[in-house]
């Protein structure tokens, strides 16, 4: 029997061996259920089963299991060797030997004959104290003695019998007490002076056999108010609604307001409270918006930090509102960004828009809590928790709790796939993947007409169509928002869209033709007073002006050929401006043959300084040639360097670095450890050039020393297999 | 989904269209615990607040009823959040109370543990508390009972009222229907008030407040102290009073400044209530000095603040509040709920209006155009100058008298707000003018000669805002008024719109100067009116004149 053959024996078959007997439909469904065993495709069934039982493939099967799964795997994982089937059911309950024939599917378990076994590395990732289990003590533990058990013994043991199994105790050794007893009669093993642990036999005997405390082998169902499908939908319909309305809204502010992203990426603090603000809405929900909006691709972050919708915003605003909905819901089912962590406060500010907001397994999550939604259920917070942690109760990058949960559950409600707390008719849909989910029949169809009334305001008396919004909003300010919108006129509304470049006249005839109740007559007057107003004053730029009493001057000025360069404008009969330095004009002027002089701030006469002054800050060179005298610190490390030097000095003449072989190397470190010995030893860097350094060695640990190097009067590893040998220094 | 007539906003604000079919039967619905913010021609705004959601509960609708009600009516979906939000506001009305127990007092109970606790923690309301009797109950202070739902209120815990009333010292009073007959909403308010205990009645102006005030003292008999904003308004009251109920003139006593008569029904100025003499307020044994069964409150958006004081020591006497709005400029509504009670009743202007109970009124702004002379001073005035260079313009005052000519078959009374302006355009008109330092008897015989018809033309300063009476007042020309008030617009407009004999329509001209201050100020002047669906006409003065 060759040597692989015996080692065979011993452990008995492996997974390939098991792999080999399964046919091609079995490991489809194994590749079905573990894609990451596909990609790349394995060469040969031996190849296969070592990927399948590494272990970055397996945390990602037990992933996938759910709490019932996991009990029963941790209770094959109790077993060294092969086990069967109703070993496993004694452990636990009547019907894990469904789970056990899951788990062999994928590839957990694997057969033996007629029993099981369990791939080796499931173990390490079940962790330590597996269900809170100690060590096998393999020992005959008498239970009868527990009934003579002193008073506060059983209490005890009943403290670590759900583990963890290790418990304090002050110290083992104390005489009489119940912690002696406990010890003598091996309830309890010592681990060291202060600590015991319960070992596995006596948890399982307190546990009355079996290994956890309660099975469920379905996940619990939900809790809560019973809420109509009606309800439900009605709720939905109405968060949909605003949610459509809100992303719109909110893309068309930053494309007013445009805010610009932190240094550190992301969107300020007082960025999306001002945003909140605008769209009257909590600070969470507007940091979700945005998020949704970034995520689908219709709001950017420019290269200089600017954030604005882009172009594919219009294409999306053109969509229904199905269509809208869709790409929302779908994009925030799988995604791993988590909004609800927006607000945060770790190592820093955790922002809308920034980096800091994926988590691997976010779209796992959302989808197990999208699963645990019922139609007709408004589930508790605690409910909802325990039946989503049932489905995936790990602890990874999110894990599920009331808080994750809550975020998950109100973003549910801001989609509308759940109205009123439980499933919409339009969730349970989606959630099945179909494609007419009945939303743009639900929701209330766009208005094109407002209502204008005699206190200045106008009522769009539903959602009104994007380009009638569109306009509205240039000239009128919105006071209330919600399925309908109400409008404000005022002096400055409108003077805003007269800066938006509408005529006074363009924005009565609109008003008519959008008004379904004539425009009254004080809004006629207040657009009227407004334009005529509007634009009475000019602001321009100019950099110098001219101006003469004598009007053909002026005019001779305008009109001279050699002066058209300057693009003089007239702004007054007696006043030209221009965009050339005042100085300069002047020079000019005083060239083509005027006799200009300059004027201040006041309108007095300057005249020319005698002699130019350069109007830039002093900025005087550097002096080179006197060396600074070198400071105190300076002077210490340049000390050092030379007293390291002197040390190494008599072996570098004779151009000898130490050499002693790996195991003199050793001994002698080992000898002079501690001891504040300085030693010379030779040391390769990565590149292989050896150098001489002094060190005091400290300790040795992994492979690497541990040490004072004199060069740096610091602390240094160095590994040990770089160092070419060791002498006394 | 419904076609109903409601939109209910994300906002809180709820908006009815009053052309559809239903709008009538939900306006009727929402009334009782939304607030109406405006009505002006085709959608009313209503409010959702947390004082809406108390009055409405305090008069025992529950939350089911509201949300059932806003989604009966609604025409779009309701949010989710909002409707959670009312059940929740309104779950926190009631669960404390307070009430009176044969042993112990004064208590407050809550059947909720934790929210008397939290309670009994807040820094503002521990010192109004005293023993603790259990867990569900705390013994209050009885003078501080005012004090703690004051408190309360503002940890958003209101607290129920059933301590109960005092019935005060017995006094007969009784309505005397002879020739008129008190209106269907005054009864309905009079009855809701009194049932409620304590409260607010909100009437617009000349729908007959007092009346309402009598209804009440006749469900009272009891003494009762009236509270009002002015001697004149003082004497309107007593002389209402005795024409409507069965109370004889030595029944009624006058106590401000000229007068400090006390008696069964006593009748008080604010001002002289609120009189300091060396820092302290020298009026306010008045409180004390009968065992009031009833105190009403005229006027109660311009309840001094001290006044709101002194009430919140009188917590087991029966309150009645009167006003036209519950909008208080300072904003201490909650005061206003906390101390005299919830809204009891509420109906908007133009409903009656549309009884005929009020006149209907046109409302007119009259542009005028300044003369460059004028606009230059305007220009160049300092800011603090600026309104009263503007509205003061001979200009102006040209076009108030040519419009009291075209009136001059009318009553009209010309209201302004700058002495030296009034009396120029008295003088001008050669007509009688009432300002601050007219006496009182004087006033009297004026408004009297005016009420009669013997004078057709009055000009009046801004002591005429309140409370007085002038039923066959048609015309109101307002030159100059307390920059942006509102709510003086509103009162002022009230003088016009007592019903007239001939059920003329009022006109009430405003008139302003184009293009500055003024211009600014009308517009949110006129807001509060144009929300109760009066609005304005703009012309031009010279078209006027021509």
């Amino acid at each position: 029997m060759s040597l692989a053959d015996s080692v065979r024996a011993n452990l008995g078959p492996t997974f390939a061996d098991d792999l080999r007997t399964r046919s091609d439909e079995e490991l489809i469904e194994l590749f079905k259920l573990r894609p990451d065993l596909i990609n790349p495709i394995p060469a040969d069934l031996t190849t296969l089963a070592s990927r399948a039982t590494s272990a970055p493939s397996l945390i990602r099967a037990i992933e996938g299991l759910n709490q019932w799964q996991i009990q029963v795997l941790e209770a094959a994982s109790l077993f060294e060797d092969s086990f069967t089937c109703a070993e496993i059911v004694e452990l636990t309950i009547k019907g894990a030997e469904f789970v056990v024939k899951e788990l062999t599917n994928l590839g957990l378990l694997y057969k033996d004959g007629k029993k099981f076994r369990i791939a080796r590395a499931v173990r390490d990732i079940l962790g330590d104290y597996i269900a809170g289990l100690g060590p096998s003590v393999a020992q005959v533990i008498d239970f009868k003695a527990l009934t003579k058990a002193p008073s506060g013994a059983i209490e005890l043991l009943e403290r670590l019998m759900w583990g963890p199994p290790r418990g304090e105790v002050g110290d083992i050794h104390k005489k009489g007490g119940v912690i002696e007893w406990l010890l003598k009669n091996k309830f309890l093993i010592p681990v060291d002076s202060k600590t015991v642990l319960l070992p596995r036999e006596v948890a399982l005997h307190l546990r009355g056999g079996k290994l956890h405390k309660s099975y469920l082998t379905g996940a619990p169902s939900l809790e809560g108010k019973s809420v109509t499908q009606g309800e439900s939908d009605r709720a939905a319909v109405a968060s949909i609604s605003s949610l459509l309305r809100l992303v719109s809204e909110l893309l068309n502010f930053w494309a007013e307001e445009t805010p610009t992203a932190l240094q550190s990426g992301g969107l300020g603090v007082r960025d999306l409270k001002k945003a909140s603000e605008h769209l009257s809405a909590e600070e969470n929900y507007t940091a979700f918006i945005a998020e949704l909006a970034y995520q689908i691709g219709v709001l950017s972050i420019e290269a200089d930090g600017r954030i604005l919708p882009n172009a594919n915003f219009d294409i999306f605003q053109t969509k229904n509102f199905e269509e809208q909905w869709w790409e929302l819901a779908s994009c925030w089912q799988s995604s791993s960004r988590v909004s609800g962590l927006v607000g945060r406060v770790d190592s820093r500010n955790v922002t809308a828009l920034g980096s800091e907001l994926d988590r691997a397994n976010a779209a796992r999550i959302r989808r197990i809590i999208i699963d645990s939604f019922e139609v007709g259920i408004s589930p508790t917070l605690d409910s909802l928790t325990n039946t989503a942690r049932w489905s995936y109760p790990h602890r990874r990058a999110l894990t599920i709790n009331s808080e994750t949960v809550t975020w998950m559950a109100r973003e549910a409600e801001w989609l509308g796939i759940t109205g009123a707390g439980a499933l919409s008719s339009f969730g349970k849909k989606f959630r099945n993947g179909e494609k007419r989910l009945g939303i743009d029949a639900a929701l209330p169809a766009p208005v094109d007409h407002i209502l204008i009334q005699g206190d200045n305001t106008a009522i769009a008396p539903g959602p009104l169509t994007v380009e009638i919004s569109r306009q509205l909003s240039t000239f009128a300010d919105i006071e209330s928002r919600g399925s309908a919108t109400v409008y404000r006129f005022s002096e400055g509304s409108l003077r805003r869209g007269l800066d938006h470049g509408h005529t006074g006249e363009e924005i009565r005839s609109f008003l008519k033709e959008i008004s379904k109740t004539p425009v009254p007559q004080p809004l006629d007057y207040l657009i009227t007073d407004v334009a005529k107003k509007h634009g009475r004053l000019r602001v321009g730029f100019a950099n110098c002006y001219i101006r003469c009493d004598d009007e053909a001057i002026i005019a001779a000025i305008l009109k001279d050929k050699n002066l058209e360069h300057l693009r003089l404008r007239q702004i007054a009969p007696q006043v030209l401006v221009g965009d050339a330095e005042s100085s300069d004009m002047m020079d000019e002027l005083r060239e083509a043959g005027y006799f200009p002089s300059g004027e201040n701030g006041q309108g007095a006469v300057i005249q020319l300084p005698v002699s130019h002054r350069a109007k830039a800050r002093p900025k005087p060179p550097r002096i080179v040639g006197e060396i600074a005298a070198p400071s105190e610190d300076i002077l210490k490390v340049a000390i050092r360097t030379l007293r390291t030097g002197e040390k190494s000095a008599p072996k570098r003449t004779s151009g000898e670095l130490p050499r002693s072989s790996s195991s003199e190397t050793l001994d002698l470190l080992n000898e002079y450890l501690g001891k504040g010995i300085a030693l010379r030893i030779g040391y390769a860097d990565t590149n292989g050039a050896v150098s001489l350094r002094i060190i005091d060695p400290l300790s040795i640990s992994l492979g690497t020393l541990i040490a004072k190097d004199h060069l740096t009067n610091g602390i240094t590893p160095f590994k040990i297999a770089r160092i070419t040998g060791v002498t006394r220094a | 989904m419904s076609d109903g007539p409601l939109i209910v906003q994300s906002d809180k604000t709820l908006l009815l269209d009053i052309d559809h079919p239903l709008s009538t039967e939900c306006r009727r619905a929402i009334a009782p615990f939304a607030e109406l913010e405006k009505s002006p021609e085709h959608i009313h705004t209503y409010r959702l607040t947390s004082l809406g959601l108390w009055n409405a509960r305090a008069a025992g609708h529950d939350a089911e009823q509201v949300i059932d009600t806003l989604l009966k009516y609604s025409r779009y979906a309701v949010p989710n959040a909002l409707l959670l939000d009312v059940a929740e506001t309104m779950g926190r009305y009631g669960r404390l109370r307070i009430e009176s127990h044969p042993i112990h007092g004064l208590i407050l109970i809550s059947t909720d543990v934790a929210v008397l606790q939290e309670v009994i923690r807040a820094k503002k309301v521990a010192p109004l508390l005293g023993a603790k009797i259990d867990d569900e109950t705390v013994t209050v202070h009885p003078s501080q009972r005012g004090h703690l739902k004051q408190a309360l209120l503002r940890l958003g815990w209101p607290a129920e009222d059933f301590a109960g009333y005092v019935d005060g010292q017995a006094h007969s009073i009784s309505l005397k229907e002879e020739g008129w007959k008190l209106r269907d909403y005054q009864r309905l308010a009079a009855e809701g008030f009194w049932h409620g205990g304590s409260g607010v009645v909100v009437l617009p102006c000349g729908a007959g407040k007092t009346l309402v005030g009598a209804a009440a003292m006749a469900h009272a008999q009891a003494t009762t102290l009236i509270l009002v904003t002015n001697t004149v308004a003082a004497r309107q009251w007593r002389d209402e009073l005795l024409r409507r109920t069965s109370l004889n003139e030595d029944e009624i006593g006058e106590y401000s400044g000229a007068k400090k008569e006390i008696r069964p029904v006593t009748i008080a100025t604010y001002q002289v209530m609120t009189t300091r003499k060396n820092g302290v307020y020298a009026h306010l044994d008045l409180f004390d000095s009968h065992d009031w069964g009833l105190i009403i409150y005229d006027e109660v958006h311009l309840l001094p603040a001290p006044i709101f004081r002194f009430t919140a020591d009188i917590q087991s006497r029966r309150r009645l509040g009167l006003t036209a709005t519950l909008v208080r400029e300072d904003g201490m509504e909650g005061e206003v709920f906390s101390l005299i009670g919830p809204k009891r009743f509420d109906v908007p202007w133009k409903e009656i209006e549309a009884q005929g109970y009020i006149a209907p009124a046109d409302c007119v702004e009259v542009r005028v155009t300044l003369t460059d002379h004028e606009r230059l001073t305007y220009a160049t005035a300092e800011q603090e100058e600026k309104y009263r260079s503007c509205s003061t313009t001979a200009t102006k005052k040209n076009v108030v008298l040519a419009l009291a000519k075209q009136h001059e078959n009318d009553q009209t009374l010309i209201i302004g707000q700058y002495i030296n302006q009034i009396d120029e355009i008295a003088e001008a008109l050669g007509v009688p003018i009432i300002k601050g330092d007219t006496p009182v008897k004087e006033r009297e015989v004026l408004f009297n000669q005016f009420r009669t018809g013997e004078l057709k033309c009055l000009v009046v300063s801004k002591v005429a805002n309140f409370s007085i009476d002038l039923p066959e007042a048609s015309i109101a020309i307002q030159v100059s008024g307390t920059f942006g008030s509102r709510q003086e617009e509103a009162q002022r407009l009230g003088r016009i719109l007592r019903p007239k004999s001939d059920s003329r329509s009022a006109r009430f001209y405003s008139v302003v100067a184009r293009d500055t201050i003024d211009q600014d100020f009308a517009q949110n002047r006129q807001r509060f009116l144009a929300e109760q669906g009066y609005s304005y006409r703009i012309i031009d003065a010279d078209e006027l004149i021509a």
